[in-house]
């Protein structure tokens, strides 16, 4: 499903370079629940923006659905993240001025897929977060929770090979933060593997596999142990150390 | 004074595009307003040189005989002595041509008889002893035209007699005599016919105002002739009665003598409007379009400003958080300002001067005076930090606890 | 997929209605100067005979003083004028396929019913009409044969022929034309060549005269032109005859030729009468013998004047500082929507469809701009076209008549928005789509 080797990221000022992930290796199969923790500043978002394509790495390999993601045109990796990627942020991050069937609709328009099939997506995405009625609202209509569920709707819109969510419940209070950890736990258990980038050990403890980062590197100390392995994440393979 | 310029120039070198773009305007801009404010100054200066005459006051009629029985010599006598009995009318001549008005004739003078070295070509006038009292010419040497001293018009078997007496302008007698008196003394036509000069006016002008000598002018006491398309009647009124004056003889001139056509009776002021309407409309055209491009230049500064101010917000809370007056962050802003604009300014003297250089060049047009230069620096510096006060002072509105909030 | 963008486009302007209004502005403003500038520009540099242009030729020679050239400033041109005497020579010759000499005089119509009427009249010969396609509504012109005595036949201008009978068909009407019989020949549809490429020396948008005689009718009855009479040779004239034989110019000269064969003959003609003239003692000057073709004629003439030229770079000034307007304040906002982009760039959008959507949203306000921009320059060619309109008096003539807003007008503003928007668009566009969507997406 996912297989980094070796990668290396930095980032570089007029005056120092800074290693974001040094030497970082990572595999994760497909139908795992992977949390990614780490103290601030250990390369977790960095580690998100190379998974996710959003950036470019400096050295290592990285094998996407076995397509190797460095030889691609950014738009070869627009498509590959349109159609196989789907992202949760911490600050939602939907567009102030669609409603919410629009945001959700954004990744199918870039798909070019017919509206009928557009229509039908949108309606059971969110059908599935449970927010079917409130397909006409704006964002600042709805709670943060709700928010929260519409990026999810938006991310699952275009059935995407696994998501990637970036502290999806730091903006939320504990009893949103579960609904939402309860509909991504529903997904992954549809088969979307899925990436939770947190700081939060309570959160990452309801992965199945915890990987920690510290300096831009894995770390082998595993802080918290994982929940009991689901269906089809039984015999993942475990993260290697470089 | 803490200005603080080096940071202030690193974050403008960090994000430079839109301040290019400022800049840019600013150097446009400023080598525009400079050349277009020469040229309008340049211009206004034409238009008001003095004339010599009472262009207000003055009006014109052009008649012209069509028939056998049209009689030029009694023709005349009637109208004038009619315009002279009108009680509104100062003095009526009548004039082969209208000054200021583009159409006229103008022939060579010289000093020496068949003297062929010196190419000059002076507009003259025919007219009779009102005629200087009908143009409000002032006679500064001399004297003006007698009445016994007014000549026959030309006629196609003598089209080539010159007159007697001749009254000159006083910048044709300086072309002519230099710095020596001229009174009493001859001049030649290009035949080498001889005429005294009697009297010198000054200032005057011939019928083009855009030649290089439009003030080269000589007048004859002759009565016109229509072999060059009828007579023009030049009518000097009181001041305020022109128009009525007009009415009064579009009346009564049109029909009091069948064997002639009435073809206009007009204000002087026409034919001088009509001869600088090409300057005028150049003058109104620059200065719109200058004062058009200013207008969005101060647009382009204040939204670049804006925007500035909007993406620092909380940097500017940073900074009060952290103890810096209001006043420091409209300094910063202006100060930013400032540096942008005099970038621009610095390309926009270089633009200028290549502009008015190419202009002179190209279009014969006189060097860019630098003085000119000096004003429109000072007025883009200025228009600059008006059009950014606005968002400096909504900077300096930001409060410090943005600094402390998230998002 | 560009309906998805025009609604992104529409939403964009709801979101920042000022700053979108202010670069409709902008963009209208160039535009409208660019426009009324470059439609009198355009009408002052037409050629009003384009499609016979390379066959008509003004002839002049320069029979001017040895020690100064007729033009000052332009010594290489002869004379624009001929003399009555060279003037009939090339109207004698049989090489070209027409000729026409002519001249304007001032007359006045009388005898139609109507109070007498002043008529500014060409002095022609008969190829005028065919030679410069004149129009004509009734009638037609005089056989060029029949000029030796000329006939009284005169030819009326529509509007002539309006105010002294009434727009009737008025062929056959005898007149007196100063207080001579004439008989109307044909009556001129609306025709108003701007330039007046055939005579430019009462200014060059001059309308065409009111009414046309046979040219010896000038001369027979003594009529001084009303146009230019230039003289450089100090000579006596005490009579119609002496000015004839003068070196005087006032006579404008134009023949058609059809090839360059005849063209060729043409010019060896004009040599060899300059030969022969030359040995009797006239043509002080160096030989100068030209043909000059409608394209040249008017740029020798200097019909576009350098205000004009100051003009359009003036507005092409302007035009620059409004887009680099645009540019900056479209770099403004797009960049301030950058998070936005982030979050639809990391969904899945290309460079190319980020792009795109910021480019149709630019085409949307130049679209704007053009259409204000039309609207505006109308309204100031109104303006300008009034402010002649008031020197003139309400007559023809003059710069007024370049003020037209037309499809020409309308097409250079749809060329000027196309170039607007590329020029303005393309690099906010291609730099927001540059933009790393990364950087917008984390909210600390």
């Amino acid at each position: 499903m996912l297989k980094m080797q070796d990668i290396s990221k930095i980032y570089r000022t007029d005056l120092i370079e800074t290693y974001a992930l040094r030497q970082f290796s990572l595999e994760v199969s497909a139908g795992e629940f992977v949390a990614v923790t780490g103290p601030s500043g250990s390369g977790k978002t960095t580690f998100l923006n190379v998974a996710g394509l959003l950036e470019d790495f400096e050295s290592g390999s990285y094998q996407l659905d076995g397509t190797d993601v460095r030889a691609l045109s950014d738009d070869a990796r627009s498509r590959l993240r349109n159609q196989r990627i789907g992202f949760i942020f911490q600050s939602f991050n939907l567009i102030p001025d669609l409603n919410v069937q629009d945001n959700v609709e954004v990744p199918l328009r870039y798909r070019g897929l017919a509206a009928a099939d557009r229509r039908e997506r949108i309606d059971s995405a969110l059908e599935l977060v449970g927010l079917a009625s409130r397909a006409r609202h704006m964002p600042a209509q709805l709670s943060g929770g709700q928010q929260q569920r519409v990026a999810i709707a938006r991310a699952i819109a275009g059935d995407p090979a696994f998501l990637l969510a970036d502290e999806p419940t730091g903006n939320l209070d504990s009893l949103m933060a579960r609904q939402v950890m309860d509909l991504l736990e529903q997904i992954n258990d549809m088969g979307t593997t899925i990436l939770l980038v947190t700081h939060d050990p309570e959160l990452a403890r309801r992965a199945q596999r915890n990987v920690h980062l510290i300096d831009g590197q894995i770390s082998d100390f595993r802080a918290y142990e994982p929940r009991a392995a689901a269906s089809g994440g039984a015999d993942a393979v475990g993260a290697a150390l470089a | 004074m803490n200005l603080h310029l080096r940071p202030i120039l690193s974050a403008l070198l960090r994000n430079r595009t839109g301040a290019v773009l400022v800049a840019m305007q600013v150097a446009i801009a400023l080598a525009v307003l400079v050349n277009a404010l020469y040229i309008v100054t340049q211009r206004i200066e034409k238009m008001g040189r003095p004339t010599g005459m009472d262009v207000e006051n003055i009006f014109v009629v052009q008649s012209a005989g069509f028939t056998a029985h049209y009689d030029l010599k009694s023709s005349i006598q009637q109208d004038l002595a009619w315009l002279r009995s009108l009680p509104g009318v100062i003095a009526a001549t009548p004039s082969n041509a209208i000054p200021l008005s583009g159409g006229g004739s103008s022939q060579g003078l010289t000093i020496v008889p068949g003297d062929r070295t010196r190419d000059n070509s002076f507009g003259y006038y025919e007219l009779d002893e009102q005629g200087l009292d009908a143009l409000g010419l002032h006679l500064v040497a001399g004297r003006n035209f007698r009445h016994e001293e007014i000549e026959p018009p030309i006629t196609v078997d003598d089209a080539g007699r010159f007159v007697g007496n001749v009254i000159l302008s006083r910048a044709a007698a300086k072309e002519l005599f230099g710095d020596q008196n001229p009174l009493g003394k001859p001049v030649y036509d290009t035949l080498k016919h001889q005429a005294t000069v009697i009297g010198i006016v000054d200032p005057a002008m011939n019928s083009w105002v855009d030649n290089e000598h439009s003030d080269w002018v000589f007048y004859m006491p002759r009565l016109t002739s229509s072999l060059y398309g009828g007579v023009r009647y030049i009518v000097r009124a009181r001041p305020g009665e022109r128009d009525a004056m007009i009415r009064l003889a579009e009346a009564h001139l049109s029909t009091s003598n069948p064997d002639r056509v009435i073809h206009f009776v007009r204000p002087m002021t026409y034919f001088k409007d009509l001869s600088y309407l090409s300057d005028r409309s150049m003058g109104i055209y620059l200065l719109t379009v200058t004062g058009l491009m200013i207008a969005v230049t101060c647009l382009g500064i204040f939204a670049l400003a804006t925007f500035n101010v909007a993406t620092r917000t909380k940097q500017i809370g940073t900074r009060r958080a952290v103890g810096a007056r209001r006043a420091d962050v409209v300094q910063y802003f202006l100060v930013e300002n400032g540096m942008i604009t005099s970038a621009g300014i610095l390309a926009g003297c270089a633009l200028a001067l290549a502009t008015g250089y190419y202009l002179s060049l190209q279009y014969s047009l006189p060097r860019l005076n630098l003085y000119y230069l000096v004003g429109g620096v000072l007025v883009l510096w200025a228009v600059g930090q008006l059009a950014a006060w606005q968002p400096a002072r909504r900077a300096a509105a930001v409060s410090p606890s943005v600094a402390t909030r998230t998002v | 997929m560009l309906g998805y963008y025009v609604r992104l486009a529409l939403r964009s302007f709801s979101r920042n209605p000022g700053i979108s209004a202010l670069m409709v502005l902008a963009i209208a403003l160039g535009i409208a100067v660019c426009v009324m500038t470059l439609t009198v520009f355009h009408a002052m540099s037409g050629n009003p005979i384009w499609w016979k242009s390379d066959r008509l030729y003004a002839v002049t020679m320069d029979n001017w003083d040895p020690n100064n050239a007729a033009d000052k400033k332009h010594p290489e041109l002869p004379p624009p004028l001929m003399t009555y005497k060279d003037a009939r020579y090339v109207a004698a010759s049989r090489v070209p396929m027409r000729k026409v000499i002519m001249y304007t005089v001032d007359a006045t119509i009388s005898g139609a019913g109507t109070a007498p009427l002043r008529t500014p009249t060409r002095a022609t010969t008969g190829d005028f009409f065919a030679m410069f396609d004149a129009p004509f509504l009734y009638g037609g012109g005089w056989s060029a044969a029949a000029e030796d005595p000329p006939p009284p036949s005169i030819v009326l201008s529509r509007e002539t022929n309006e105010k002294l009978f009434g727009g009737i068909n008025s062929v056959g009407r005898v007149l007196r034309w100063n207080d001579q019989e004439f008989r109307v020949v044909g009556v001129l549809d609306d025709w108003f060549p701007r330039p007046r490429f055939y005579d430019l020396n009462g200014g060059s948008f001059s309308p065409p005269e009111d009414a046309y005689v046979p040219f010896a009718w000038g001369p027979a009855l003594s009529l001084q032109s009303s146009g230019n009479t230039e003289c450089w040779k100090p000579e006596t004239i005490n009579n119609e005859q002496d000015f004839l034989a003068s070196d005087c110019v006032w006579i404008e000269t134009w023949v058609e030729l059809p090839d360059a064969a005849t063209h060729e003959r043409m010019q060896t003609v004009l040599d060899n009468y300059w030969a022969e003239q030359h040995r009797a003692g006239r043509f002080p000057r160096p030989r100068n013998n030209r043909l000059t073709d409608v394209g040249q004629w008017l740029r020798d003439m200097q019909v576009v004047d350098n205000d004009n030229r100051v003009l359009v770079g003036l507005a092409f000034a302007f035009l620059a500082v409004c887009l680099i307007n645009t540019v900056g304040l479209l770099l403004a906002k797009f960049l301030n929507a950058a998070a936005i982009t982030g979050v639809r760039r990391a969904l899945g959008a290309s460079r190319r469809q980020i792009f795109t959507q910021h480019l149709v949203e630019v085409a949307i306000l130049a679209v704007l701009g053009a259409a204000l921009g039309c609207l505006l320059a109308a309204l100031g060619l109104a303006a300008v076209h009034h402010m002649y309109s008031a020197a003139h008096l309400g007559h023809r003539g003059g710069y007024q008549e370049l003020t037209h807003f037309d499809t020409v007008g309308v097409a250079w503003a749809i060329v000027l928005a196309v170039v607007a928007t590329l020029a303005a668009g393309l690099y906010p566009a291609w730099r927001v789509g540059r933009t790393p969507p990364a950087v917008y997406l984390k909210s600390q």
